[in-house]
């Protein structure tokens, strides 16, 4: 299988996806990203990335229950596929080992 | 949602919705059905949270996040470099301080450019006004013009009034259905009396146009009744000049036509719809008698009923011409009906071919100006050579490259806008301020040329389009720099670029041939016109109309009176030699012809008899007008009433009809009477474009009377000096008889032609434009070519060659280049001139010592182009050319 090169945005996503389990949509990623790393993500950035990490197949997404909030709209979760869990986890352990010794310094 | 509702309603129901706008704009932006779903359902779901204004952002940061995803350019980050939007802003700011930098090559190129674009848009408003949007009070979409269409295929007639009144009753799917048809209106109020052109025209005329009158009211049904006719709407003009803009002129009453009309009402200002019509009255009908079904004079327009298209009233009038068909066999059998648009209804067939000529020559303009833009461009692209090279070793992708050129190019093209819109401007003012008035008056949307919005955009995108035409090869050419080849030091430009400049140049010589010769047929067809022989002698002849009113003069006896009351008037003027009357004087725009019978020669065909012009004049008229009697005499006084009818015929007549004969003595017929045939006179040219040398015969005023005639003068200086003698001498024949366009007959002879002269001048702006381009275009390549070849020339000097082979070298590169372009721009000439002598109704014809001259004045500008640059060649010193190095 091919690596799949991610981004930094996109490492962020998919943690943020991650951390929010079976409740990640939109919303709920936006508000986790700024509150964990403190950083305003543009939404219309989310939606890119959302739609490439899913061409990428490093996500997937299923459709909820129609809402009279949304305009009678479904809202649309997703989830973490195991490709992208290894690469993030590939990614994780390349930087703790970049990290390694270097606690002093910073 | 904002109802009054129970306290205990829903929230959501008070909640407002999201922005219509901002939704329809993500509909738009976002491709994916799933994305958008999942795009509206978030915000919605915000919204309340949020507000409508963080709607709003929202909605545009996020679509333009998706247009930037759509156009690839932040896809693969290994792929992009920076953001669309950012490289572009740094191009154009980089680009516009380019222009600065260089500010010679940023001037040359503007001026040309204006002068190019300047052109195009003079003339596509002119097509504008003219063609697409004549009438600026009237809307072009709704208003249609119906007309009969005669039996053979699609030849367009005019209605008769009883197929109007049946049109009139059963359309359903056009309303305000109105006819008018021309009224030349004999106006007498305080002042002199005055011809006004005006229009009969039905009960709902300004409705079907959709004009309201300014004062008082339009035409009403009771209005067409005849005996209630005598009813009058004046033009806002009218109202002001002769009526001094009084505000109670509703009601009042003025002569027309020798009987007491009220008017009623007051057009809008700059209304003039149909011809420039100043003054209105009904068309008016007794309902007890009905109107004649054959004869067809009336023009109809109407208004589409809303909700129908033209293709419903189409098929409906289909129906119905098809009805009256059945109906009246006798009169509709064969005849159809047909509805336009008021615009391309009312179109003079004539003005969208010519109108063409001179886009498609303006544009030949431009693209001339491009090729030199072009060259220009390539020249400065060698300079970057190097910096481009070294930009491309740095990694600079082409795309991009190329991408910066173009926007050099863009820039420089809009720089050029508004001086382009200065030039057009002043193009229209010259255009509009030389055409007279009289003749304006039949050009719908003469009076409204100018800039406006349209014109702004048309120049805005040609100019774009022109900057990818002339940037495009050069950003191609400098994109494709080698590397290593430039970065060598003192690396020599290749020659493939050369070449291609040389393309240009030739190119360019060869398009400016054909205009050139274009423009010089025409300007020689145009003085032949004016000036060449006309077959009677146009100077020092006063011409002027006459309509004889039918309430003063109803029969025979009364026109003669005024005949010879006018002309013992005139002839007491000082310094009028003579004085005669013809129906259709040459140069006026009107002709009557006559079927013929030749005694001893019947016609083959009896039903379609020969027929030939119809002239009746008065004694003086020959000798007056200096038209030569080949044979026989002139009329006399004893040629009257009631004497034996004679009549004089043209010489081409006389050879027509008895070829070979002496035609004096013999007798011909017209109508019932037999006329024996007096004199043969010379021809002349009744009009340039369609009358010249014309079979015609003379008859005396009279013993035809007519109630409508042409004066001639012949004074002993200046004509136009006694005109004011002549219109007093006329008034005290009669006061209340109007006396129209009067003029020298010269002036008619340039009214008459004036289209030709129109297109005449602005050809020959064009070809000169195209002339200096091609030589300026010239200039540049070789003044390239000696910047480039200065190290050999001063070699060659330096091992002793003389100024005349420096000369030599450099002037015969230009000459190579005239003559390619020369011989491809002569074929081109030929094929165009064929072209206009067959367009032209042989106004203009193909001579080959025409296109050989301009040829030769082309080579000439062209070598001198070469020349001055070849100069400084020879001038150069071999010592610092080779220290150069």
């Amino acid at each position: 299988m091919p690596e799949i090169y991610l981004g930094e945005l996109e490492q962020i996503v998919l943690l943020a996806v991650l951390r929010l389990g079976e409740e990640a949509y939109t919303a709920p990623i936006l508000e986790q990203i700024e509150a964990q790393t403190g950083r305003k993500v543009a939404r219309g950035a989310l939606y890119t990335a959302l739609e490439r990490l899913e061409t990428k197949g490093c996500l997937r997404s299923r459709v909820g229950d129609p809402l009279p909030e949304r305009g009678g709209r479904a809202r649309r979760y997703f989830k973490v596929t195991p490709a992208a869990l290894r690469a993030l986890k590939d990614s994780r352990l390349a930087l703790l080992r970049l990290w390694n010794g270097l606690e002093q310094i910073l | 949602m904002s109802h009054p509702r129970s306290p205990a309603s829903h929230r959501e129901l008070r909640r407002p919705g999201p922005p219509w706008l901002a939704d329809r704009l993500l509909r738009l932006a976002l491709r994916s059905d799933i994305e958008r779903e999942m795009v509206l359902g978030d915000l919605e779901e915000q919204l309340p949270q949020h507000g409508r204004r963080w709607y709003w952002r929202e909605a545009l940061a996020i679509s333009a996040h998706a247009l930037l995803r759509r156009t690839g350019t932040t896809g693969d980050p290994r792929r992009s470099g920076d953001a669309f939007m950012y490289t572009s802003i740094k191009d154009v700011r980089y680009a516009w301080r380019g222009l600065f930098k260089r500010p010679l090559l940023t001037l040359t190129v503007t001026a040309t450019l204006a002068l190019g674009l300047g052109a195009n848009a003079a003339i596509f408003n002119l097509i504008d006004r003219m063609v697409f949007r004549p009438y600026p009070l009237i809307d072009p979409d709704r208003t249609v013009l119906l007309a009969e269409t005669g039996p053979r295929l699609f030849t367009k007639e005019s209605v008769s009034l009883a197929n109007f009144l049946d049109w009139r009753t059963s359309a359903g799917t056009i309303t305000r259905l109105s006819a008018f048809q021309w009224w030349d209106a004999n106006l007498v109020d305080r002042e002199d009396p005055e011809r006004l052109p005006g229009f009969f025209v039905s009960s709902d005329f300004f409705d079907a146009v959709g004009v309201r009158p300014a004062l008082g009211r339009g035409f009403v049904r009771d209005d067409e009744t005849f005996g209630r006719h005598h009813v009058i709407v004046v033009s806002d003009g009218i109202w002001k000049r002769r009526f001094d803009g009084d505000p109670a002129i509703v009601g009042r009453t003025v002569t027309v036509d020798g009987e007491p009309h009220q008017i009623v009402g007051v057009a809008p200002p700059r209304f003039a719809f149909p011809d420039g019509a100043q003054i209105w009255a009904p068309i008016s009908f007794d309902p007890q008698k009905p109107p004649a079904r054959q004869n067809r004079s009336l023009t109809v327009i109407g208004r589409l009923k809303d909700g129908k298209t033209l293709e419903d009233a189409q098929a409906e009038m289909a129906v119905l011409a098809d009805r009256l068909a059945r109906e009246y066999p006798d009169t509709n059998r064969d005849y159809g009906a047909r509805v336009y648009t008021l615009t391309q209804g009312m179109l003079d067939e004539g003005t969208g071919p010519l109108l063409s000529l001179w886009q498609v020559s303006a544009l030949v303009v431009l693209l001339i100006a491009c090729a030199n833009i072009a060259n220009l461009m390539l020249a400065r692209a060698a300079e970057r050579r190097r910096e481009i090279a070294v930009r491309i070793a740095l990694g600079a992708g082409r795309a991009r490259l190329i991408r910066e050129l173009l926007t050099e190019s863009l820039m420089l093209a809009l720089v050029a806008v508004p001086p382009a819109l200065g030039v057009a401007w002043l193009s229209l003012r010259a255009i509009r301020v030389s055409m007279p008035a009289n003749i304006m008056r039949f050009v719908p949307g003469f009076e409204s040329l100018g800039p406006d919005l349209r014109l702004l955009g048309f120049t805005v995108g040609l100019a774009v389009l022109t900057a990818c035409v002339f940037g495009l090869l050069p950003a191609v050419q400098a994109s494709k720099a080698q590397v290593s080849e430039a970065l060598k030091e003192g690396g020599r430009s290749s020659t493939g670029r050369q070449f291609l400049r040389r393309g240009i140049v030739i190119a360019e010589i060869s398009i400016a041939l054909p205009l050139l010769v274009a423009a010089g047929l025409g300007v020689l067809g145009t003085n032949r016109f004016l000036n060449g022989p006309q077959g009677y002698d146009p100077d020092g002849v006063l011409t002027m109309k006459v309509v004889l009113q039918a309430r003063t003069y109803p029969d025979g006896a009364s026109q003669r009176r005024f005949v010879e009351r006018a002309l013992d008037g005139l002839a007491a003027v000082p310094g009028v030699e003579q004085a005669a009357l013809i129906n259709n004087p040459p140069a006026s725009g009107s002709n009557s012809s006559r079927a013929i019978e030749i005694d001893g020669h019947p016609a083959p065909d009896p039903k379609n008899p020969p027929t030939v012009d119809n002239r009746l004049a008065t004694t003086d008229y020959f000798s007056l007008m200096r038209i030569p009697i080949v044979s026989g005499r002139a009329f006399t006084a004893a040629d009257r009433e009631g004497a034996a009818p004679v009549v004089i015929v043209s010489d081409s007549l006389a050879k027509k009809y008895w070829p070979g004969e002496d035609p004096v003595g013999r007798r011909m017929k017209t109508g019932k009477s037999w006329m024996t045939v007096v004199g043969v006179c010379g021809d002349v040219i009744q009009d340039w474009f369609n009358r010249r040398n014309i079979p015609t015969m003379y008859r005396p005023l009279a013993q035809v009377p007519t109630n409508y005639f042409g004066i001639q003068v012949r004074t002993a200086g200046d004509p136009s000096v006694l005109a004011g003698a002549v219109r007093q001498a006329l008034l005290r024949v009669d006061a209340t008889q109007p006396v129209f366009e009067m003029m020298p007959m010269r002036q008619a002879l340039s009214e008459r032609t004036i289209g030709l002269q129109y297109l005449a001048a602005i050809m020959t702006v064009f070809a000169v434009l195209a002339l200096l381009l091609a030589a300026v275009g010239l200039y540049a390549v070789i003044s390239c070519l000696v910047t480039q070849r200065r190290h050999e020339i001063g070699l060659r000097i330096a091992l002793g060659a003389s100024t005349a082979d420096v000369l030599k070298l450099t002037v015969g590169q230009a000459f190579n280049l005239t003559i390619a372009g020369t011989a491809i721009g002569l074929v081109l000439s030929i094929a165009l001139s064929r072209l206009m002598e067959a367009g032209m109704l042989g106004v203009a014809s193909s001579d080959a010592r025409v296109i050989l001259g301009f040829a030769a004045i082309l080579i000439a500008s062209a070598l001198l182009a070469g020349y001055l640059p070849a100069r400084r060649a020879a001038a150069i010193d071999p010592m610092i050319a080779l220290r150069a190095e």
